[in-house]
């Protein structure tokens, strides 16, 4: 391992933290019949703890918290937003944790509280809050706009080493953001951003183990909820650069599924359209993304070769749910990309099987 | 967002930067002066911050935990390249007392851990953060741009007096208390009775980053305090809780010790405090003493700001010409020191590096290395463009950083050796003796065998000395 290339040991880092905070979701936690139940207040207090300890480790490290509520997503706290809000200080606490904490805590209890109660609760905009935390480290990593007359087109990399986004999620896998999640898994690659990501409460999350293996960022089933601190701080807290010293748990199964892009189930076997690389659970006659006809021999030979899925069968004609950004995914992955030429003169290409696996 | 551009030094060892100048005085204390610093939440704060990454994350890990682990335990988590690096980081801690000394059982030491951990969840009565003053309408806030102008005019009167003092200019004397401060720590004497002059130890200070300078003096302070008889964890931690101050905040000298009482006018001449007068309640932390325990520049406005961008203001070019982008005396006197200068425009100072100027600087003190340094530290952003984009290394040119280096050997060509000369033997047959029983003992440095005489080392001479003796005293 070479040192020498690695960002320097001492330099600041930036963070990002996405909070999932559906009400549901910390109500089930919460509840005593878990066998670590953690509800919402005590999870903020660790959570409160652990930014701070970022913020002690250097004078310069910057942070940003972003929450993830019922079909809404905003930013909680930035330390390069100025708060005038608090003026008051006290003697016995560091003016800078006192403001993360009373900015966190206010901006959360005021959004929960205008919750309507009543209404059934949207799915948590957790991959809104991450696009948000994106955006907001593209936007502090480009040079300020005193230095643009300098270097224009290069992008000052003392500026911000090391940003990272961690993922505190508490929903299980939504899998009709499958599409959005990978568009900012691959965002972040181009930014070199490293994403972690923690399951505080259910089922393991499919998506974000993804996201975690494929920024090199590292993801984390918390087992033991009461010692929800002790796992961040060993886990997430360091930079990627004293990762090389101190390693952080990795993962050695990764669960590589993907969803359909027809019914946004998340799938074993998947057929992906040979032009535009889109995933559909069952072989279609025309591609929804790209409107490409395939043969209908080769739909009669795979549907033929298909397991049978009762289940799948049962969900109908393929809808229409192409968009745009779907083409994202697939042209990054290095396939073969056929172009404008015409299916019908390769029959028996037209849908072939992926399977799930390593072969990512 | 502050920015934070690392000092490059010049052999180019930048990964592994060197430890904070404050740790090893901290490591010379008792573990009883430690563990008084430790009571206080804001100075666990600062201390932390001036450990390196490994320390750091390796309190963090064993922050939360109520009981000792097994120093295998942690052990399982260094990679194997890292070995050398925690084994460093687990010594420096247990020499400043953060971890109790043992090689089985790792923790925190109970007083550090309360401090800390009260100073990441707040809490407690202990007031260690400051007391900021009460609103008081009548008076209009300070704002920061006067408290870094007021630092940095302070900053630069000190290190203009030091650089001028040679020259015969009559720059503004700092206070009596810098002038003796500066004469304790050997950065200036006095010749007799005339002025005080700068030595060769404050040339090398002035190509210092105006962080490493602002502690070195501190650090000379801290030196001082027994002498006057001054309680030493009050004073550190004083400028701990300074350090965690907030910039442009007035806080009250209510709560304040009597040690650390008196130690407010010193601060106020280093210019890391503002006060409206001395018999005022309160004062303002200047930014130079906010960015204590960072490593962001502490005078962001300072040197060179008014033309040309903060970072660096020199071009050097292959030619051994060299572009100074700044208005400012204090660069300008300090480039003097191993620049000759030619002309000087208003925001612009051009010279060339000589031999005769390198010269002046070697016979100051300065080191090749240290001029190196202070022209890479100090490279012009278009400088540094040039290596990102055609990655033209290193950022000074080659041949001007060799040439400065040979001038240097160049100085040293002459080694002189104590030692005695041989001479007047009586015979050849005596010379010859004596010669080969000194070659025999390898003290020989130089021989004339047509002369008869030869000179040995300084060690060698007792022997040689009694085996002339032994021999006249036998014949």
């Amino acid at each position: 391992m070479d040192l020498s290339d690695a960002p320097q040991l001492s330099d600041a880092s930036h963070l990002s933290v996405v909070l999932d905070l559906s009400p549901t979701q910390w109500h089930l936690s919460g509840l005593l019949s878990n066998k670590y139940p953690l509800s919402l207040n005590s999870f903020l207090s660790h959570v409160l703890a652990f930014l701070n300890a970022h913020l002690a480790s250097q004078h310069e490290n910057t942070l940003a918290v972003f929450g993830a509520f019922p079909g809404k997503s905003l930013m909680l706290y930035s330390s390069t937003l100025h708060n005038p809000e608090l003026q008051s200080i006290d003697s016995n606490s560091y003016a800078p944790f006192k403001l993360v904490d009373s900015t966190i805590i206010n901006r959360i209890s005021d959004e929960l509280d205008a919750i309507d109660q009543s209404e059934e609760e949207a799915p948590c905009a957790l991959v809104g809050a991450l696009t948000k935390a994106l955006c907001y480290v593209n936007r502090i990593s480009l040079p300020p706009p005193s230095n643009s007359s300098t270097s224009p087109n290069t992008r000052d990399s003392t500026v911000l080493p090391d940003p990272r986004i961690l993922i505190l999620s508490v929903s299980p896998d939504l899998s009709t953001s499958y599409i959005p999640i990978m568009n900012s898994i691959f965002s972040a690659q181009k930014l070199k951003v490293t994403i972690d990501a923690c399951q505080v409460y259910g089922p393991d999350a499919v998506f974000l183990q993804q996201a975690a293996h494929l920024t090199g960022g590292s993801y984390l089933f918390l087992e033991r909820r009461d010692a929800l601190l002790q796992y961040l701080i060993m886990s997430f807290l360091s930079a990627p650069s004293i990762r090389q010293v101190l390693a952080v748990p990795t993962q050695d199964r990764i669960d590589f599924r993907a969803a359909c892009f027809c019914h946004k189930n998340i799938i074993d076997i998947g057929f992906v359209c040979s032009v535009c690389l889109s995933i559909f659970c069952q072989p279609v006659p025309v591609c929804s993304t790209c409107r490409t006809k395939f043969p209908i021999k080769t739909l009669q030979r795979l549907n033929a070769s298909r397991p049978n899925v009762p289940s799948l069968s049962k969900s109908g004609p393929p809808s229409v749910v192409g968009t745009p950004q779907s083409r994202t995914p697939a042209s990054t992955r290095n396939l073969p990309f056929p172009g404008e030429q015409p299916l019908s003169t390769t029959p028996g290409n037209g849908n072939t099987p992926a399977t799930n696996g390593s072969n990512h | 967002m502050p920015s934070a551009r690392p000092y490059v030094y010049a052999d180019g060892n930048v990964h592994q930067r060197k430890a904070h100048a404050l740790l090893p005085f901290l490591q010379s204390q008792s573990q009883n002066t430690l563990t008084k610093l430790y009571s206080k939440p804001s100075s666990c704060l600062s201390i932390f911050r001036l450990l390196d990454p490994i320390s750091r994350q390796l309190i963090m890990n064993l922050l939360w935990l109520e009981s000792a682990i097994p120093a295998s335990t942690m052990q399982a988590w260094v990679t194997r390249e890292g070995k050398p690096v925690y084994t460093e980081a687990l010594a420096t801690l247990t020499k400043l007392h953060i971890f109790p000394n043992s090689a089985i059982k790792l923790a925190v030491v109970p007083t550090f851990k309360t401090s800390f951990r009260q100073a990441i969840t707040g809490g407690g009565t202990s007031g260690s953060f400051g007391v900021p003053s009460e609103k008081d309408d009548k008076r209009s806030d300070v704002d920061i741009e006067f408290l870094d102008v007021f630092a940095l005019e302070r900053w630069e009167t000190i290190l203009h007096y030091m650089v001028s003092s040679g020259s015969g200019q009559n720059p503004t004397k700092p206070s009596v208390r810098v002038l003796f401060l500066l004469q304790r720590s050997g950065l200036m004497t006095t010749v007799g009775q005339g002025p005080l002059q700068i030595t060769s130890a404050g040339f090398q200070f002035l190509l210092h980053s105006p962080h490493e300078q602002l502690w070195e003096l501190l650090l000379q302070y801290l030196h001082l305090t027994e002498e006057r008889q001054m309680d030493l964890v009050d004073v550190l931690g004083f400028l701990f809780m300074l350090s965690t101050m907030e910039l442009g905040r007035e806080y009250s000298t209510e709560r304040l010790s009597k040690t650390q009482t008196a130690m407010l006018e010193d601060l106020v001449d280093y210019g890391l405090i503002w006060r409206r007068k001395p018999s005022s309640k309160g004062f303002h932390p200047t930014r130079l003493a906010t960015t204590l325990t960072s490593s962001s520049p502490p005078l962001p406005s300072s040197i060179g700001n008014r033309s040309g961008p903060q970072e660096g203001f020199i071009v050097l070019e292959t030619n051994y010409r060299i572009y100074a982008y700044t208005d400012n005396p204090l660069q300008t006197a300090i480039l003097n020191l191993f620049v000759s200068l030619k002309y000087r425009f208003p925001n612009l100072v051009v010279g060339a590096i000589t031999r005769d100027s390198v010269k002046k600087a070697l016979l100051n003190g300065i080191s090749a290395d240290q001029i190196i340094s202070y022209l890479m530290s100090h490279a012009h952003p278009q400088m540094r463009k040039n290596v990102r984009l055609r990655s033209c290394n290193p950022l000074l040119p080659v041949t001007v950083q060799d040439q400065i280096r040979l001038w240097e050997l160049e100085k040293n060509r002459l080694k002189s050796q104590e030692g005695y000369l041989y001479t007047s033997f009586a015979s050849q047959a005596d010379y010859d003796f004596v010669l080969n029983y000194a070659k025999e003992l390898g003290v020989v440095l130089w021989e004339n065998p047509v002369k008869r005489c030869f000179f040995g080392s300084l060690d060698g001479h007792a022997n040689i000395r009694g085996f002339i003796e032994r021999r006249t005293g036998a014949g």
